[in-house]
């Protein structure tokens, strides 16, 4: 939202400019442009972010219409979509088996490769199921810690300063712990199940639970995140609310389901955007978890997929092409919370 | 650029790479890669030689080779770069850079064989030259087989390590009553495992589960062992039998029942380690192992420990090698060759294959400078009916049929399915 | 004593037991870790990683030894060195030109500043995959960023292969300018406009109204924005894997990931303690300074 008396301050510095004037106006009312004005300031930062993050990714888009396996130089003359062709090959069978219904998938081959290359589905189903299990449960820790917090406890801030800890450490970091956590002799999640006379159970390379184990180990990372937002939101809603709903001889858990958390949506949308990109984030986690490019079929997202197939396999444009993907994942995740931001005036 | 030269008539640049090979010992460590031998003049091109071998027995072996060669050949240049810290993969990665950039480095490490289809084009002929009728006389057909590109002869294979070999812990084994010797098939191992899961607190099988490459190469084993070379050698040729194929992998179901519980949590070093401290019986690897073995004082050859080919595949010697390849368009096309005829000779591969635990691809070395295991070792692959190459170390397939053979044994450790595996490598081909 | 007094009672008690196992659930693993760090590897035995090492005096618990920190420092000891040149540089310059972003487009008002400023905004989510190929072709192929470098390495205590440090500075920095330019516009929005205005009209240039009024009230704001870059690129591990590759210049993420992989003689206490060391920087500025930790993460 533009604040109304900054506009109208820069009107009337505008117009003292050209009473004074002395230089014909055109080229005194572009010198004097605010947006010239404060060039400088803006310009650099904007040719750095325009350079290395949008000319990147129009680059990048350009490089996955080519067949650039590593070898000289890309050849951008000979552009198509056949990468893409080949990403989503079989899509029938390929969304079946994304939502885990589906059987073979068949690859394609395409003029890069002499083998059948992969198509995307299984990784794709992965990354959406890591997203929404790891966003969903995230978000609903974060609002029960940030609401049993929110009740007047003591210690708040040392509660508060424990739930966050896990978010300052690298997933390299939380990686090397879940392991650890995870092992089936020493690890700390087999003693609690040996505890209750389960186990012991093999965690890292099961296939029913790899996925889970790394959304479980993204939880403990980020829950603390979700709360902290929560908790602020909470601080925001003015007390009154608390005390109407119990007059009304709400019961707690009827106050807070029927009052609070509608109120909370803002919260949820700007926690929800955040948390869903660090899921799409996740490689480092599973390049320090399995040690190397390869999570296995199970665990296997787009994002290690793509640094696979660019930097293992050297498949460079197949690789963009999978980037290409996961951009425009992110975008449909981001672009409507950036409008409905500028419609709040929020930008 | 006369003003760039000391008196020596050498350009900064190649100052800046030899003290970057110099560097190697001390704080200048240096991985600075642009072309030292483009540059010099005066027809003096020095060799760029770019390995990872910045550590360890790998950085000893290179260290020796340099040596003998510098000192029967004083008046050629030398600039060794290690990439520090360097895996196979990012040195490929640089050379791809440089070539992408035409700027070709003299030679490098690589895989011989199947990996050289990489940067196929770049390499050229040195029939003749380097690959002389000596070369040709005294390298067995497996590894002379792995120095040529559709037939023509373009790199020169230093050191081989093998991959058929089961080394064991000789206490636990006699706790167990198990004679490793007696052993003769793949299914024995098994039994041997269950042996000692059942007469022993130890693990049976040491072997780590969280990246595939340790149970490709045992699968590669056990399908050389039961299938025969002429089973191997059709697999790796594209025409693999799925039955044969499936009852390797069923046999690693078999023997992943005996490994650590924890081999997914674990890393090579310390599934090893647990062999060293007796608190495993086997251990399937490369020769390497044997390296940690001989750091051990009180871990010595044929007391403590031992090794046999890997039961069901005596008489081959399955190969895992490095090279020096020849690029074409070479900064340094004499210099080069005469380092590549030197690393032929057997003065070369003895110097650098005491230190690097391997053996030397020539039949006629005098290996009496070497271990009492590696001799035992070379006496294996001199008198070796076959010498197949390595699935796991690049020599046998494409680095693209590779990528599809890793991919399928990422979900072989998930699920153990050996049914969908099997199909998945004889698909690896298409 | 009233029922309802003990029903609220027990509800306290159970409200605060469930706060407490929650923080037992977030601390757990790093004071498993921690505990594991701190034994002697002869010793470890994996039956009780939760209990610190009290041999002799609690059997099967291992016995003390700062070993694995020294191990672990051995093996890290040049990815610090690497990331502190990479993580100062980035977090100062990515700071700064966050800030004068905010600047150019919040406290001096004109019509594109909303279009440009969701770009910004934008920059924020846009996932680092996105961008690795043309990164990797750029500093390699494209900028002759090591040749141009090379003159330098002639400096005291630069080498040659910082080239590849720069390279990350400058990428970190870009992909840094985004959440900062957000961190610093929502505080620039609350400054007062009289201030500002009050020097506009004592005919204070742009730039010296930045100089002299902005940048010293942002100074709280830099700190939290410094906490937060300085988090984010020492945690990073992808562009270092991608722009750095391997080699001198890795930094610690990197050097942490082979820990544990290549590295001979690994056991836990040595995983745990090179985990712990590579987090201690991050660790040690949330606990110095959590709040701004907090504000800057819930930004």
């Amino acid at each position: 939202m533009r604040n109304p008396i900054a506009t109208l301050r820069n009107r009337w510095s505008d117009s003292d400019a050209r009473a004074d004037g002395g230089e014909p106006a055109s080229t005194r009312s572009f010198f004097d442009r605010d947006s010239v004005r404060s060039a400088p300031f803006w310009l650099p930062p904007f040719l750095l972010v325009g350079l290395f993050v949008y000319g990147a990714v129009v680059w990048n888009f350009l490089l996955s219409l080519t067949d650039f396996t590593g070898i000289g130089e890309p050849d951008y003359t000979d552009l198509d979509v056949e990468n893409y062709f080949v990403a989503f090959a079989d899509p029938v069978d390929g969304l079946l088996s994304t939502v885990g219904l589906g059987g073979e998938v068949q690859g394609g081959s395409p003029a890069w490769s002499e083998l059948t290359v992969e198509p995307v589905w299984n990784s794709l189903g992965n990354t959406i199921a890591l997203m929404v299990g790891f966003a969903a449960i995230c978000l609903a820790l974060g609002l029960v810690l940030a609401i049993l917090v929110d009740r007047g406890i003591r210690f708040e801030n040392t509660f508060r300063t424990i739930y966050l800890l896990p978010m300052s450490l690298s997933f390299v970091v939380t990686a090397k712990f879940w392991l650890y956590m995870y092992n089936p002799n020493t690890g700390l999640i087999n003693i609690a199940l040996g505890a209750v006379g389960i186990g012991p159970v093999q965690i890292v390379q099961n296939p029913d639970l790899k996925l889970g184990a790394v959304a479980f180990a993204l939880i403990w990372q980020f829950s603390g995140y979700a709360m902290i937002v929560y908790l602020a939101a909470l601080r925001g809603i003015p007390s009154s609310h608390f005390e109407a709903a119990r007059v009304d001889g709400a019961s707690t858990i009827k106050m807070y389901w029927r009052v609070i958390i509608p109120q909370l949506r803002t919260a949820t949308v700007s926690a929800l955007v955040v948390i869903t990109v660090f899921a799409l984030k996740a490689f480092d986690f599973l390049f320090s978890m399995y040690g190397g490019y390869q999570p296995g079929p199970s665990a296997d997202i787009l994002a290690t997929r793509m640094v696979r197939e660019a930097y293992a396999n050297q498949n460079w444009a197949y690789g963009s092409t999978i980037a290409v993907i996961l951009f425009v994942m992110a975008l449909f995740i981001v672009a409507p919370y950036i409008y409905s931001q500028y419609r709040r005036g929020e930008l | 650029m006369s003003s760039d030269m000391n008196d020596d008539g050498l350009s900064r640049r190649t100052v800046l790479a030899s003290a970057a090979a110099a560097g190697a010992t001390g704080l200048a460590g240096c991985s600075s890669l642009t072309g030292g031998g483009t540059e010099t003049d005066a027809g003096m091109s020095e060799i760029e030689l770019l390995h990872a071998w910045s550590s360890g027995d790998g950085n000893a072996a290179i260290a020796a080779l340099i040596e003998g060669f510098e000192e029967e050949h004083p008046d050629v240049e030398f600039a060794e770069e290690p990439v520090n810290g360097a895996a196979r993969g990012n040195l490929d990665q640089v050379v791809s850079n440089r070539l992408q950039a035409n700027d070709p480095p003299s030679t490098f490490q690589t895989w011989p064989g199947a990996t050289l289809t990489k940067f196929g084009d770049a390499y050229a002929d040195i029939e003749g030259e380097v690959w002389t009728d000596d070369l040709k006389e005294n390298y067995l057909p497996g590894p002379k087989a792995q120095a040529q590109l559709d037939g023509t002869y373009v790199t020169v294979p230093l050191n081989i390590h093998r991959i058929n070999n089961l080394f064991y812990n000789t206490a636990v084994l006699e706790e167990a009553g198990v004679d490793p010797e007696s052993l003769s098939s793949p299914a024995d191992v098994v039994d041997a495992c269950a042996a000692v899961a059942e007469n022993t607190d130890a693990v049976p099988f040491a072997q780590q589960t969280s990246g595939p490459w340790s149970t490709i190469q045992l699968w590669e084993t056990v399908l050389l062992a039961q299938a025969g070379i002429d089973g191997y050698e059709a697999f790796i040729g594209g025409d693999g039998d799925v039955d044969q194929v499936r009852s390797a992998l069923e046999n690693v179901v078999e023997l992943s029942e005996y490994y650590p519980s924890d081999a997914s949590s674990i890393s090579f070093t310390e599934a090893n380690t647990m062999v060293m401290e007796g608190d495993a019986a086997f251990i399937h690897q490369g020769d390497w192992a044997a390296g940690a073995y001989s750091g051990d004082d009180e871990f010595n050859y044929g007391e403590q420990w031992g090794q046999v080919t890997y039961p069901g595949s005596e008489g081959s010697y399955l190969l895992n090698m490095d090279s020096f390849p020849y690029f074409d368009n070479n900064p340094s096309p004499e210099a080069t060759k005469t380092f590549l005829s030197y690393c032929g000779t057997t003065d070369a591969q003895v110097r650098f294959n005491r230190e690097k635990g391997s053996i030397p691809p020539r039949k006629d070395a005098d290996v009496s400078e070497l271990n009492a295991f590696q001799q035992d070792q070379y006496d294996d692959f001199t008198s070796a009916d076959s010498q197949p190459p390595s699935i796991q170390h690049g020599l046998a397939v494409s680095p693209e049929i590779k990528t599809n053979i890793t991919s399928a044994f990422s979900g072989f450790l998930e699920d153990y399915d050996a049914d969908a595996t099997a199909e998945a490598l004889v698909g690896a081909f298409e | 004593m009233s029922t309802a007094d003990t029903d609220a009672r027990l509800k306290r008690l159970g409200l605060y037991a469930v706060l407490v196992a929650m923080a037992g659930f977030y601390l757990l693993p790093i004071l498993t870790g921690l505990f594991t760090s701190i034994t002697s590897p002869e010793s470890y035995t994996g039956q009780s990683p939760f209990l610190p090492p009290l041999e002799p005096l609690i059997a099967e618990t291992g016995s003390l030894s700062l070993q694995p920190w020294g191990n672990a420092f051995d093996g890290l000891a040049r990815g610090l060195a690497n990331s502190f040149i990479l993580v100062i540089p980035a977090t100062i310059l990515s700071g700064l030109f966050g800030s004068m972003a905010a600047y150019g487009l919040t406290n001096v008002d004109w019509r594109g500043q909303v279009g440009i400023y969701a770009l910004f905004v934008a920059g924020i989510f846009i996932p680092y995959q996105a961008v690795l190929v043309p990164l990797t072709q750029f500093w390699y192929n494209v900028v002759p960023l090591q040749s141009l470098f090379a003159p330098f390495a002639a400096f005291p205590l630069v080498q040659a292969y910082h080239w590849k440090l720069v390279a990350l500075i400058v990428t970190h920095t870009a992909y840094g300018i985004p959440i900062c330019t957000l961190l610093f516009r929502a505080h620039y929005k609350k400054l007062s406009d009289e201030m500002i205005e009050a020097a506009r009209l004592d005919g204070a240039s742009v730039s010296t109204i930045y100089r002299r009024i902005v940048l010293p009230l942002s100074i709280p704001m830099f700190a939290v924005v410094f906490i937060y870059q300085f988090t984010q690129i020492w945690n990073d591990l992808l562009f270092a894997l991608t722009i750095v590759q391997f080699g001198d210049a890795s930094v610690v993420t990197q050097e942490l990931v082979g820990i544990g992989v290549s590295q001979a003689g690994t056991n836990f206490p040595l995983r745990m303690a090179a985990a712990l060391l590579a987090a201690l920087p991050t660790l040690v500025v949330y606990v110095l300074f959590g709040d701004k930790f907090a504000e800057g993460v819930t930004a």
